[in-house]
């Protein structure tokens, strides 16, 4: 009786103390780190409402373990010290037991140091370095492909396309160098010479000296890895400097009919690495997902050239749900538990995780698909052989 | 040697829209002993002026370039009204500091306002390059040169040849005697920093269809209207013009030859070997100041 | 009344954490101290010498790499074929050496900028800071550049018999933020009330006659200039191995405006007007998180830091101090104080 009385009084403390820190017990909160500023603002502000979207739906359906879920979106600005903080403020403040972030990879690099610290598990929805999966941090769960893979996918279509000899143009940061080093690994396999490896800083808008250097050079192929505004810009200066060599853009950043939009007749002629066709949802590894998913972006008014973008964060929202129903409690402990279960069909790919990195405290990394698409006459078509 | 020329076809379009800037900047300082730390965000806000007259309200380009300067005028002389003209007393620091504040409020604003994202501002011109033997360059940009030109001119023009550019050049010689001849003193400087920033929002308005435009855009375009003022001495024009063309030349040389990432220290290692070398500038006409 | 604001402030300080458990606000009070602490070193330039420097964040973030540096260790090539590998070692001897560093470079550019005076002071000193920022942004071998300097380990601290204790808790990072505070505030304390001090203060006030008094101004602002920039270090170095990741962008030039706010906004040329400053708008970003966006919120700091520049443009305690001067004379009339009050 003692004892019950006890319980049960704790219970009470516990749960006037629930009411007051967390607004509403019935609500599981995930948090999700995004540059909704800054020089990736586009690319983050699609993956948040992607990430809306998967949450509406899985409250609509009932929520997950009978709560509703709850994102919390935070700006890290761009900038992995931000991205850092908005981690620590999102788990110490908010109390968030998962979160979803952080797009980019040396966003994503800054927060994984609070994830061992506090212990919460985070889906990467975006990020390429091979870093992230590979450091020993067992918090972290990735649905991207990892740019060796990217690389692995693309090896085939490398000498079907005739690529002789490759210069890099790529972002100044874990992304852009991630993804030279991994496909010049990949080519020189294959017998490809790798050329120039230019680099441009994020916040970059005149990159005509690059170019300039890049079209004194024999390569007959430039392989850009950069996000869509800087591609945009990218493509005009190119055009330009009247730059006319074969383009390849890695990373799935790349949002085509952005490109196709704002860049024009420039484009013409680029292919690009992709993760998710949202032109073709019936050939998806879950057309009716992608259906409903493109179907609700076009209804909230959205641009469609994001939806190769969002669909990361619809896919992250819903992997998470998945992990918390599979790990059958609301605590970081249990939803990291659950992470390793999670068996459900994305869009672009079935979501399982494998361990990869050091023994003992392996990441989890899902396989997705890579699709290479080719922009011509301002439209979008699968690269034919 | 087919290098070295694209850079320098390259570098002397980017030096008129440059030398607009840093002519703007300087003009102020030069008359009204004030460090324009909203210089940035005007630039900035003349590029979304740019953006809602030709995006939002779908007026023709070479209507809207206009419309984006006279915004430019509107906001300097706001800004002169409502916060430099009850300072006029004050030390340099304070009007420095002054301007700092302004200066967040108009970028936080832009942010607030449009979002982070950046936006593009479609142009009437061919996507295709004008090829001249090795070199090639694009229309839009051949255009934003000619118009830099022709406001620099423009401004000469003010300056030299009319009723309010002589009172403005009383002014700046000495700003006491001046109000003694009848020159209204107060009226000279809400035109300067009027003109300066139209100055500034017009190379926004210029640069921002060759580019994208967001919020951050001036911080750049600011400390590099810094470095050209610094080359060419504070408070002068013609030093303002070459010190303009010297830095884009400086930038696009660095980056085409040493490293592009340092593309941008380029304008602020020019401020440091001119300050240490010749603190007054290359080609100072006014006796130092402060 | 001031005089005594210090003490009490660091009485109330050190209990603090006795009934504020809330991580999240211990997290803000600890990058508020640290930002005191810049602010404090700031005033010494800004408030007591008169010497506007924008490009104070470039000592700052020099301390925090190099503090990082030397815990994290590094392998960079360098001319002439010349290779530097170092294993890295203790945080401590990091937080030494981003002092010594930070002093030495506060040292070689007050030489080099207080050759000139006024705007082109403030225009060589940001520059001074951007060039330093694009070194860190551009030199990847050794910054590792935007990739950003992660795992930077916890500032240890050598206790008798139990070795080098890493400080992982946010209260040991809060009371080490608090010593190094107290301590900066009694240099500067100490530093202004000795002869330099009133050198300093006399160049403020008028340069050429302080100079016909025989004040050597280089000299002086130098001093001045390398234990500001050698405190600013310190703080750099607390910051980087309490938030344990620094990238280019703690040379931002918008921390410079947040510290120069903090000193102007305080009272700048008094010892307690960059705590006053500091606290006020280390904190005031938390107080305002919930209910603005942070672009609102810098809209608030700019309105604030042209309306502070406008009303009282001494600052809070210099305003404070007048007000209750005023008050306590009113009360018991004293003619003494009286024409004290007149200005």
């Amino acid at each position: 009786m003692q004892m019950t009385r006890r319980t049960t009084l704790a219970t009470l403390a516990f749960a006037l103390m629930c009411s007051t820190a967390f607004a509403a017990d019935d609500t599981i909160k995930i948090g999700v780190n995004q540059p909704l500023t800054g020089a990736f603002a586009a690319s983050g502000t699609y993956v948040a409402n992607g990430a809306k979207i998967a949450a509406d739906e899985i409250n609509a359906k009932g929520g997950v373990l009978g709560k509703k879920i709850e994102l919390v979106i935070e700006d890290n600005k761009s900038n992995p010290t931000e991205a850092a903080a908005v981690a620590e403020k999102l788990i110490t403040s908010d109390k968030v037991p998962v979160m979803m972030g952080a797009w980019g990879s040396s966003l994503t690099l800054a927060t994984m140091p609070k994830l061992e610290e506090y212990s919460v598990p985070m889906l990467v929805e975006t990020s390429s370095s091979g870093k992230i999966t590979t450091s020993g941090n067992p918090h972290v769960f990735r649905i991207s492909p990892p740019s060796s893979l990217e690389a692995e996918a693309f090896a085939p279509l490398a000498s079907k396309l005739g690529v002789k000899k490759v210069d890099f143009l790529v972002i100044n940061n874990d992304w852009g160098r991630g993804a030279a080093a991994d496909f010049s690994k990949m080519l020189k396999a294959k017998g490809i010479e790798v050329g120039l490896v230019e680099t441009m800083d994020a916040s970059s808008q005149d990159m005509s000296a690059q170019l300039a250097k890049l079209k004194a050079s024999d390569a007959d192929t430039i392989m850009i890895t950069a996000a869509v505004d800087q591609l945009t810009l990218l493509f005009k200066q190119m055009a330009a400097l009247g730059l006319k060599k074969r383009i390849i853009t890695t990373g799935g950043s790349q949002n085509p009919d952005q490109i196709i939009a704002q860049a024009g007749p420039t484009a013409n002629g680029t292919m690009h690495i992709v993760t998710f066709a949202p032109w073709w949802p019936e050939k998806s590894t879950n057309p009716q997902a992608a259906e409903y998913f493109i179907g609700e972006w076009k209804k909230r008014g959205y641009d469609f050239a994001g939806t190769t973008e969002s669909f990361r964060g619809y896919d992250g929202i819903r992997t998470i749900a998945a992990a918390i129903t599979a790990g059958g409690g609301t605590d970081p402990a249990a939803i990291e538990k659950g992470f390793w279960a999670v068996n459900i069909m994305g869009l672009n790919g079935p979501i399982a995780f494998k361990k990869t990195g050091p023994e003992g405290k392996e990441s989890g990394q899902s396989k997705p698909e890579v699709y290479l698409i080719e922009i011509t006459d301002g439209k979008i078509a699968p690269v034919k052989f | 040697m087919d290098q070295f020329l694209q850079h320098l076809v390259n570098a002397s379009v980017l030096g008129g829209t440059y030398a607009l800037l840093g002519i703007g900047l300087t003009l102020i300082f030069g008359i009204m002993n004030v460090v324009n730390f909203t210089h940035g965000a005007i630039y900035t806000f003349g590029a979304y002026a740019m953006y809602l007259a030709a995006v939002a309200l779908g007026l023709n380009f070479f209507v809207a370039l206009p419309v984006a300067l006279v915004a430019g005028l509107a906001m300097g002389a706001l800004i002169e009204f409502a916060l430099l003209r009850p300072l006029r007393r004050s030390d340099i620091d304070t009007t420095m500091l002054v301007m700092i504040g302004a200066g967040i409020i108009l970028q936080s604003g832009t942010l607030w306002i449009f979002g982070g994202v950046a936006k593009a501002v479609p142009t009437p011109f061919p996507d295709a390059p004008l090829v001249i033997g090795p070199v090639s360059v694009s229309y839009v940009r051949l255009f934003v040169f000619c118009a830099a030109l022709a406001l620099i001119a423009l401004t000469y023009f003010t300056i030299n040849g009319t009723r309010l550019g002589r009172a403005m050049r009383a002014t700046f010689q000495d700003h006491d005697t001046a109000a003694l001849m009848g020159v209204n003193v107060s009226l000279i400087y809400t035109a300067t920093f009027a003109i300066g920033s139209a100055l500034a929002a017009a190379a926004g308005a210029l640069l921002g269809p060759v580019y994208v435009v967001f919020p951050q855009m001036g911080d750049l375009a600011a400390v590099k209207a810094f470095a050209i003022v610094i080359l060419g001495g504070l408070g002068s024009i013609s030093g303002a013009t070459i010190g303009g063309f010297i830095l884009a030349f400086a930038e696009e040389i660095g980056a085409g030859y040493i490293s592009s990432g340092y593309r941008d220290a380029m304008g602020f290692l020019i401020i440091i070997a001119v300050l240490l070398v010749k603190p007054t500038g290359l080609f100072a006409r006014a006796e130092r100041i402060g | 009344m001031t005089r005594l604001l210090a003490p009490t402030l660091l009485v109330v300080l050190a209990a603090l954490p006795l009934v504020l458990k809330d991580p999240y606000l211990v997290n803000a009070l600890i990058i508020t101290g640290i930002f005191t602490i810049c602010a404090m070193s700031l005033n010494l330039l800004l408030g007591f010498t008169g010497q506007l420097s924008l490009g104070h964040v470039a000592f700052f973030g020099i301390g925090a790499y190099v503090s990082a540096l030397t815990a994290l260790g590094f392998d960079v090539g360098l001319p002439f074929g010349l290779r530097v590998t170092y294993e890295g070692g203790s945080p401590l001897v990091g937080f030494g050496l981003a002092i010594v560093v930070t002093g030495l470079a506060g040292y070689l550019i007050g030489r080099l900028s207080f050759r000139v005076r006024g705007a082109y002071f403030v225009i060589v000193t940001i520059s001074f800071a951007e060039v330093v920022r694009l070194v860190a942004l551009n030199w990847v071998e050794l910054t590792q550049g935007p990739l950003a300097l992660t795992s930077i380990p916890n500032m240890t601290l050598p206790l008798p018999g139990l070795g080098e204790v890493a400080l992982r808790t946010k209260i040991q990072n809060y009371y080490l933020v608090l010593a190094v505070a107290t301590l900066s505030y009694l240099v500067i304390a100490r530093l202004v009330g000795s002869r330099l001090g009133r050198a300093m203060r006399g160049l403020k006030e008028n340069e050429s006659l302080a100079l016909s008094l025989g004040i050597n101004a280089t000299r002086t602002l130098t001093i001045a200039a390398t234990v500001s920039a050698a405190m600013a270090g310190a703080a750099g170095s607390l910051y980087a191995h309490y938030i344990r990741i620094i990238d280019p962008d703690v040379f931002l030039f918008s921390y410079t405006v947040t510290m120069v706010i903090m000193v102007v906004a305080g009272g700048k040329g008094t010892l307690a007007g960059p705590l006053v400053g500091g606290l006020l708008f280390g904190l005031l970003p938390v107080a305002l998180r919930p209910v603005m966006a942070p672009e609102a919120q810098w809209i608030v700091y700019g309105a604030i830091l042209i309306a502070i520049l406008f009303v009282m443009p001494k600052g809070i305690v210099p305003a404070l101090e007048a007000l209750t001067r005023r008050r306590v004379a009113r009360a018991e009339p004293n003619p003494a104080l009286e024409a004290g009050a007149q200005p």
